[in-house]
């Protein structure tokens, strides 16, 4: 049983790992990315065609990802070039995107929210031969698929690209300094515009894992505001990946934790607001931590 | 995020020039709109053409778009009463909901009770209950300094499935199979202005509260607090001003307001609380605040304008088969547009860092 | 009138031929002529206004000229930004240093310029060696791990002038280097910038301090609204004649009438200040009385933000009291201590002391909205404020189109006006003025001094914090002298001795 969840719970916890890995490079680079959702939603929809189109997850994955990709760049030159607020700007998006995604569904597909399609490659887990058969070793590692592999992977990478490489540093400065970046000859804006590009690539790739990695149809619900919990997961790992990882879990937890409940007479619609109720908790606790840290030192 | 608050929009200058400033957003979500209609195989001016008819081409057509405005002026403006101070509250889609269903309840649960009386009370409780549910996320927001874009958002969520729960549960209409509250008592719907359209005193309710908020923002002693600690916190707190109580206060009126706009969907448009209440109205409120500049004449005209897309947007889908959700486009592309700043454009080309 | 000297057949280094640049209506450089020689020291100095960091910014490519060019080793040249620029082997110190919070102190060094290998990774050990070889040039020491927003300021400027050096420029441009180091300090600086001249390296710096320029230029020129006035050789110059170039005719001194202190307005007992971010503030006392002016000099850094912060109420003392007049407002909020009588001017025009996008007469009345003479029950008497804006806005002689323009719209010295106006309308019992002539044009700053003066003959009080020792000396009736928290000395109006407070400032107790 304890399997069941810890399998379910990293299942649950990929999505929003990427893209909160996504939207925290994206931090580091300047911009708090308001719209991964949207790009999340964008990814699933793109995903699901390409996948029942090919026939290849492959193709699909990379489709998500190239959709994701040029929608984080839409996004990151209205806020860099035309100077617009970005978290409006990402709240626009947000419901344009939503429409948009509606829109071509009725258009393309007559379908009023939800898309069916045949013959969708999903995408396969990888058992790893002797570790399945451990008790929770074998939930933990066996069974995933190669997203859910990249997600963790991402994070020692993403340390390693920040703390080490050259375009990390820049990365860095552009965020944290763009006016000090600009005098020493870096273009601060194009650092900034990568970095949301690399944002909504990643939750285009989350997109992806969820409507041909976990259900296998699209609709419209489907993100379920898992973009705004990655949200909450980089701002509680404070530009660290690793403890962006542990919060983008902690929601995975919960996620896989509320399906288990809704069988149990504890009435769904609730159980549903236990994620959302967590990010509050979790950011107050944390806004509380800082303050006695503050005030510790005194 | 947590950096000096600062209201979106860019303070009114010139008349002259802030009304250019209001166009110019709306002219390029049109112009983007139309190529996607062009894409999907409509004729984008034929389409505009229709909305203008069916939004204004008769006083029964007026009169059903004025009561698609009545819920935006409110959300509007309770948007546009929390960004002034520099909260971003996007959490007024809950306080629909929460503040929809309770005024419902107050609707259908307490018969016996006059007209009058259930009215007042309904609406009190809507707001009563908006205002609460922006309570913690104020409080956070002024005491830890808790992100409350991140607190509203998840809020909305919490409140889409908290009225679900109720109105599948101990408040579903007996013998009802979708997910409903029984109807409000006929004594308690909001007298209706111009029958048989959906059109009741809620708007004029609307009207009179956006008359207060300019008064207030421009008359009163907390209307200048708020205004200054919207634009610069620091400033504000150095000249004594607690910012900190200004937010908790704005962020409850903000929800109080929200809250109201759900009650007045219920008591006066739709007669109960049923799921899927409310077609985004908060999320529209945002673009209306913005595309108003906060203002009071603003925020009527963008919601009169959303209405208009909203009602005619209804009725063009019996017509053609084009998807309503051009409106929620263009109301995306309105949010976006009205906060870039576009002044580059017209600046010679300067290297000046 | 001093001519420019005519090219002697060398061309300059750097120089500026005929630069014009305008800001709207501002004309910042109006036509000026500049050559600075290779291997020299060459001060530009001037007041507020007078057009010199906009020629600085020309120069090193981040602005550039409306008419005329720039001249690198006597060619006509464009840069296309400050990365052209440095390529030419020009390079700038800023007044705000442009290192960024967050990386090391090695990190900023080698930033857009970093040591690489195939993989894009970082080669630490190349940048640290080159980091030595610098500091060995310098005759420094660093932590170079350190972070950038846990170093001193001065550490900082080193490794600003450092990062100049490892990008190549031989040409360092420096923006009032001096603003922020203590006198002996100072001293360091100036033997740096001798030992890299004498290399052959060319340094342009600019000041409105005459004793240091004094003490370091080959060569000097002198603008004023924009214009270059004259350049004259170190032998030539005396302090006299600068100023009379900078100025262009003579400002009354403020006078000064002695008066004999009164109440005590403002009172801090035994104050207790640490935590992160904070200097540490230890058993401070302090006492100002009406009618008098006190100073409070010291390097920054080392408790006078502190001090402002915990008598405007921004931080909690650990342990304390603050009162004023007879009313104890330790534990009272901003609000409650300026109902109690006192004002604040802050030192952070921009960003505290004003709000540029509200109007000036918004700006005017904040704070004083809610007396009663301009409120009744909540709701605003607008005639009332209206005229009393335009009256304070006479008297304090603004500038200004109509009052409802946002203070954006105003120079920086009519926008601290403003500001001055403001926090002395109503006669307040105490007066905290942080900075209070900061980006000030000269003739602005007289004023405000003059306003400080007659405010204090009128009985009031004022604790005056601020980097510019020339303007506590002015001003004060005493100097406390502020190192590491702690009173290092006092001196009274008449008997300050400038070296004896640089010695305080930098922990010589008295």
């Amino acid at each position: 049983m304890i399997d069941n969840i810890i399998f379910a719970a990293i299942a649950m916890t990929t999505p929003v790992l990427l893209a909160a890995i996504g939207g925290l490079v994206n931090r580091v680079g300047g911009i708090v990315n308001i719209g991964l959702d949207s790009m999340m939603l964008a990814g699933a929809l793109a995903g699901l065609i390409v996948a029942s189109t090919t026939g290849s997850c492959l193709i699909a994955v990379l489709a998500a990802a190239a959709i994701g990709a040029v929608l984080g760049l839409m996004m990151s030159l209205a806020v860099t070039r035309l100077d617009a607020n970005e978290i409006i700007v990402g709240l626009g998006f947000s419901v344009a995107v939503a429409g948009l995604v509606r829109f071509f569904l009725k258009t393309v597909y007559d379908s009023s929210g939800t898309l069916n399609l045949p013959s969708v490659a999903r995408l396969p887990g990888i058992d790893i031969p002797v570790l399945a058969n451990v008790p929770v070793l074998g939930a933990l590692v066996s069974g995933h698929d190669v997203l859910t592999w990249l997600a963790w992977l991402m994070v020692p990478a993403t340390v390693w690209f920040l703390a080490r490489t050259r375009l990390g540093l820049r990365l860095r400065a552009a965020g944290a300094a763009p006016q000090a970046a600009r005098s020493l000859g870096l273009r601060p804006l194009l650092l900034r515009d990568a970095s949301t590009t690399f944002a909504g690539m990643m939750a285009g790739i989350a997109g992806a894992y969820l409507s041909i990695g976990v259900v296998g149809i699209f609709n419209e619900g489907i993100t379920a505001g898992r973009g705004f919990i990655a949200l909450a997961a980089f701002y509680f790992g404070r530009n660290r990946p690793w403890q962006t990882a542990l919060g983008a879990l902690l929601f995975g937890f919960f996620d896989a934790f509320q399906i288990r409940m809704q069988g149990r007479g504890v009435p769904a619609e609730l159980v549903q607001t236990l994620p959302y109720i967590m990010v509050i908790f979790v950011l107050t606790v944390m806004a509380l931590a800082t303050r006695r840290a503050r005030s510790r030192r005194a | 995020m947590s950096d000096a608050a600062i209201t979106p929009w860019k303070p009114a200058r010139v008349p002259l020039q802030t009304f250019a400033d209001a166009i110019l957003p709306l002219a390029l979500a049109l112009a983007v709109a139309a190529i996607l209609l062009a894409l999907a195989g409509h004729n984008p001016f034929e389409v505009y053409r229709l909305l203008a008819v069916e939004s204004f081409g008769s006083t029964r057509r007026i009169a059903a778009t004025l009561s698609s405005t009545t819920p935006l002026i409110l959300t509007g403006l309770a948007t546009a009463v929390a960004f002034r101070a520099g909260a971003f509250n996007v959490g007024v889609e809950g306080c629909i909901f929460v503040g929809g269903l309770a005024a419902a309840y107050v609707g259908f649960a307490f018969a016996g009770l006059p007209g009058v009386v259930l009215i007042v009370l309904g609406l009190t409780v809507s707001i009563i209950v908006g205002a609460l549910w922006m309570l913690v996320p104020g409080v956070l927001k002024a005491r830890l300094d808790v992100d409350e874009v991140v607190t509203t958002l998840m809020l909305n969520f919490v409140a889409v499935s908290l009225t679900a729960y109720l109105v599948n549960g101990p408040l579903l209409a007996p013998g009802s199979a979708n997910s409903a509250t029984p109807m409000v008592v006929a004594a308690a719907r909001l007298p209706r202005l111009m029958p048989p359209s959906t059109l009741n005193i809620g708007f004029v309710i609307a009207v009179l509260l956006l008359v207060l908020y300019w008064l207030w923002g421009n008359r009163t002693a907390l209307g200048f607090e708020t205004r200054l600690a919207g634009l610069n916190a620091r400033f504000a707190t150095a000249q004594g001003i607690d910012v900190p109580m200004l937010i908790i206060k704005m962020m409850l009126l903000s929800g109080a307001i929200g809250g109201l706009a759900g009650g007045i969907h219920a008591l006066g448009t739709v007669g109960r609380f049923v799921s899927g209440f409310s077609p985004g109205y908060g999320f529209t409120g945002i673009a209306v605040a913005l595309l108003g500049r906060g203002t009071a004449p603003g925020i009527f005209l963008a919601a009169l304008l959303f209405g208009a897309l909203a009602t005619s947007g209804a009725t063009i889908q019996l017509f053609s088969d084009v998807p309503i959700e051009i409106v929620e486009i263009l109301q995306g592309m309105v949010m976006i547009f009205a906060v870039a700043r576009f002044g580059w454009i017209f600046a010679r080309r300067r290297r000046a860092a | 009138m001093i001519e420019p000297k005519a090219d002697a057949g060398a061309a300059a280094r750097l120089g500026a031929s005929n630069v014009t640049r305008r800001f709207g209506p501002v004309l910042a450089n109006d036509g000026v002529n500049f050559q600075a020689e290779r291997g020299t020291i060459h001060a530009i100095v001037g007041g507020n206004g007078a057009g010199k960091s906009t020629l600085m910014r020309i120069l090193q490519g981040m602005d550039s000229p409306d008419e005329g060019f720039v001249l690198v080793d006597g060619a006509p040249t464009v840069f296309l930004g400050p990365a052209d620029a440095f390529g030419q082997g020009i390079g700038m110190v800023h007044q705000e240093f442009m290192l960024v919070p967050g990386l090391t102190l090695v990190e900023n060094l080698m930033l857009a310029r970093e040591a690489v290998d195939r993989l894009g990774r970082i080669d630490r050990r190349a940048a640290l060696d080159a980091a030595r070889r610098l500091e060995k040039l310098a005759g420094v020491a660093l932590d170079w791990d350190m972070l950038e927003q846990d170093a001193p300021i001065h550490v900082r400027q080193i490794v600003e002038i450092l990062r100049l050096l490892y990008r190549g420029a031989d040409v360092l441009i420096l923006d009032e280097p001096t603003a922020v180091l203590a006198p002996a300090q100072v001293g360091e600086l100036i033997a740096l910038l001798r030992k890299l001249r004498n290399e052959g390296r060319t340094i342009i710096f600019i000041s409105h301090k005459l004793d240091e320029v004094l003490a370091v230029a080959d060569r000097i020129t002198v603008m004023r609204n924009g214009r270059v006035i004259g350049s004259l050789d170190r032998e030539e110059a005396d302090k006299a004649r600068l100023a009379e170039m900078m100025i262009g005719e003579i400002i009354a001194q403020p006078k000064v009438r002695n008066r004999e202190a009164g109440a005590e307005m403002l009172s801090i007992e035994s104050l207790d200040i640490a935590g992160c971010g904070h200097a540490q503030l230890k058993d401070f006392n302090l006492s100002v009385r009406s009618g008098e002016i006190v100073g409070i000099a010291g390097v920054a850094g080392n408790g006078q933000d502190e001090i402002a912060e915990a008598v405007v109420g921004l931080i909690e003392p650990r342990s304390g009291h603050i009162r004023i007049g007879n009313m104890e407002v330790t534990d009272a909020s901003l609000g409650r201590r300026r109902s109690a009588g006192l004002s604040y001017l802050s030192p952070d025009r921009a960003a505290e002391g004003l709000c540029l996008p509200a109007s000036i007469a918004d700006n005017m009345m904040a704070g004083h909205h809610r007396a009663p003479e301009f409120c009744a029950s909540g709701i605003s008497r607008r005639g009332a404020m209206h005229s009393h804006v335009e009256s304070l806005l006479d008297r304090f002689a603004v500038k200004r189109g109509s009052s409802a323009l946002p203070a954006s719209s105003l120079s920086g010295g009519n926008q601290q006006r403003v500001a001055v106006a403001r926090e002395l309308d109503g006669d307040p019992k105490v007066l905290l003025a942080c900075q209070p002539t900061r980006g000030v044009d000269i003739r602005g700053i007289a004023f405000i001094h003059q306003c400080l003066l007659d405010y204090r003959n009128r009985g009031g009080a004022v604790l005056l914090i601020s980097e510019e020792l020339d303007e506590l000396l002015q001003l004060s009736d005493r100097i406390v002298v502020v190192y590491g928290g702690r009173i290092t000395g006092e001196v009274e109006r008449g008997s300050a001795d400038v070296a004896e407070i640089g010695r305080m400032m930098l922990g010589d107790t008295a």
